[in-house]
């Protein structure tokens, strides 16, 4: 018999007890892994560039900015290609079924994030072959279903044409990839020139500039020279890298990596008062058990080794299965959830589980090791 | 040549506080043991039989006075060092087995020997031995709530003896016992103290018991009264 053996067989000494605990722990780890899967997927900024920087104005996101800009942005030494685009959110058939509209020019587009979202020569050239065609995520496609060829009504959530009409008809000509399965491709990319010639306000306005810098430039140094271009304009800008850009887009709508961390506090701090009320009363069950331990010779160091491997061995249990489920569902319905389960949220998940592990067994194993032999034998 | 007892026990005083009040157990207790002897101790309840066997085992520490075993000061050793002389210099019985129940019968026996640098394969070969030397073999796996009472006292000295200690302390070995398992047992413990010469000190009240045993202490109020030495 080994020690862990001893640990293992310790812990499964109550089985009800102990597969409780495991079902709370595997449920919370579960509830982590699939949130932070939803933060880091489609709806997230995780496939987003740390290379690619966004301008936009300074006085928020979604406020428009002169298309002008493009011009003096792209005469900026450093630069190798820029983009422009609008962003609408609006919904295709049902409120309920809520998509954003990316409207840009496709072949400034292509030069700047092509590559991180798949786009190809062909897909562009379908794209532009009609004003009202649009290419359309994976992710979104596989989340609606759509198919290439059918044609879609989005209607913007605020007015697009002076009379109010805030319809627009839109045929599926593509489906792009996107470079990785943590790209976001939850969204319609459509014409700028379409959307712009409708408009009765902002025309000629873009919420974003993507800027693509020239190989060894330093992004931080060229985002300071570019705001510095429009600092005196009416228009002032701020520059930051994409990943920083969309993570602030998404922070307008709510902050749900906020709303993230607290629910997963939230269940971690229940489930640790939970699992260290159960450790302290099993392993009080269990003190004549540890006197005779200790009169065998278990030094305090062995029985706290003990305790905290029976409780490493319910975390580890739990949490593998909790990750498991989180594991399947982001493989098997990620696409229509948003789901991305990265190997950063593994390691994260694995800190927890021996942060928590550690946590839950201090108090029982203080309780077990100070208990001296002859008050042991007194619980029996 | 005079050479010192295997077992010293020299003005001992041992109390307890209950309720704020002192309670004195012993005040001056003094007893040899020699290396080799089968002592049984008996005595009424509340004698400070318990107490004895507790602080020979060194779960329980004299308030003063010198406590001696083989070489080793007991008196003077803190709880880690006391902890590490039980693992290789003592067994200890008890009246209830206190067995592991999640454990098999090898693997209460194995016990000990995971605190020693031994491979798999020399404890296993151990348990073996002694749980053959019990009576018990092939029936290792066997879990301790299957077997009689005799039979769980049987694993309860193979994990007293599985670490081949000097001493070996018995708390009432027989006393959840009926008579033949009583008598198996004690012809076990007879056949260790001689055959293998282990120090054997048992706590009982079953005056049957007592005839297996070389000496026989009576402690009444915290001192011995008499003792009777028998013919070994």
């Amino acid at each position: 018999m080994t020690f862990i053996t001893f640990a293992i067989k310790s812990a499964w000494r109550k089985p009800i007890r102990t597969l409780l605990m495991i079902v709370c722990i595997a449920t919370t780890f579960m509830i982590y892994g699939l949130t932070a899967s939803f933060v880091n997927g489609s709806q997230s900024a995780s496939g987003s560039s740390e290379d690619i920087l966004g301008v936009m104005n300074a006085a928020g996101i979604g406020q428009p900015m002169p298309r002008a800009y493009v011009n003096r942005i792209e005469a900026e030494d450093g630069v190798a290609a820029v983009a422009y685009s609008s962003r609408m959110r609006g919904f295709v058939t049902t409120e309920q079924n809520t998509v954003t509209l990316s409207v840009s020019q496709p072949r400034q587009l292509m030069a700047v994030n092509g590559e991180d979202l798949g786009l190809t020569d062909e897909l562009i050239a379908t794209l532009e072959r009609s004003r009202d065609n649009v290419l359309v995520g994976r992710a979104l496609a596989q989340a609606k279903g759509w198919e290439v060829g059918q044609t879609i009504n989005f209607t913007s959530f605020t007015p697009l044409s002076a009379d109010g009409g805030r319809n627009l008809q839109l045929r599926i000509a593509g489906i792009f990839q996107g470079a990785t399965a943590h790209t976001d491709t939850y969204f319609l990319l459509g014409q700028y020139d379409y959307v712009n010639a409708l408009r009765a306000r902002n025309k000629d306005t873009a919420d974003v500039f993507m800027v693509k810098p020239d190989d060894g430039v330093k992004t931080g140094e060229l985002a300071v020279r570019l705001d510095d271009l429009f600092s005196n304009s009416n228009t002032p800008t701020q520059t930051q890298s994409e990943k920083q850009f969309l993570e602030a887009f998404l922070r307008q709508y709510a902050d749900v990596g906020l709303i993230v961390q607290l629910v997963v506090t939230a269940s971690f701090v229940t489930l640790l008062m939970i699992v260290i009320n159960t450790m302290v009363l099993a392993i009080r069950e269990r003190y004549f058990e540890i006197g005779v331990l200790k009169t065998l010779g278990f030094p305090r160091k062995r029985i706290m080794a003990l305790i905290m491997s029976e409780t490493l061995f319910v975390f580890l249990v739990g949490g593998f299965i909790g990750l498991c489920l989180a594991f399947v569902a982001a493989k098997f319905g990620g696409a229509t959830l948003g789901l991305v389960l990265s190997y950063d949220i593994l390691l994260k998940s694995v800190a927890f589980i021996f942060g928590m592990a550690l946590i839950a067994g201090v108090l029982p194993t203080l309780n077990a090791i100070r208990i001296p032999v002859v008050a042991a034998f007194r619980t029996r | 040549m005079s050479s010192k007892p295997y077992i010293q026990i020299e003005g001992v005083r041992k109390g307890y506080k209950i309720g704020g009040e002192s309670l004195s157990i012993f005040s001056n207790l003094n007893l040899q043991i020699e290396k080799g002897e089968f002592v049984a101790i008996m005595g009424p309840s509340g004698s400070g039989k318990s107490t004895l066997l507790n602080m020979l085992a060194g779960i329980d520490h004299v308030d003063s006075g010198e406590l001696r075993i083989g070489n080793q000061r007991l008196d003077q050793m803190g709880e880690g060092a006391r902890a590490t002389w039980r693992s290789g210099c003592m067994g200890i019985v008890f009246q209830f087995y206190n067995l592991l129940p999640m454990l098999n019968a090898a693997e209460n026996v194995e016990l000990p020997l995971m605190l020693k640098h031994l491979s798999v394969k020399d404890r296993r070969s151990r348990v073996d031995k002694v749980l053959t030397l019990v009576g018990l073999e092939g029936r290792q796996k066997q879990s301790p709530s299957l077997m009689s009472g005799g039979q769980q006292q049987r694993v309860g000295i193979a994990r007293a003896i599985v670490g081949d200690p000097a001493l070996l302390l018995c708390d009432e070995p027989t006393g959840d016992l009926d008579r033949k398992s009583a008598d198996e047992i004690l012809q076990i413990l007879t056949y260790l103290n001689r055959e293998m010469g282990k120090t054997i000190i048992m706590v009982t009240h079953d005056q049957q018991a007592t005839e297996y045993a070389q000496r026989v202490l009576h402690l009444d109020k915290g001192t011995f009264n008499e003792e009777l030495r028998k013919a070994s």
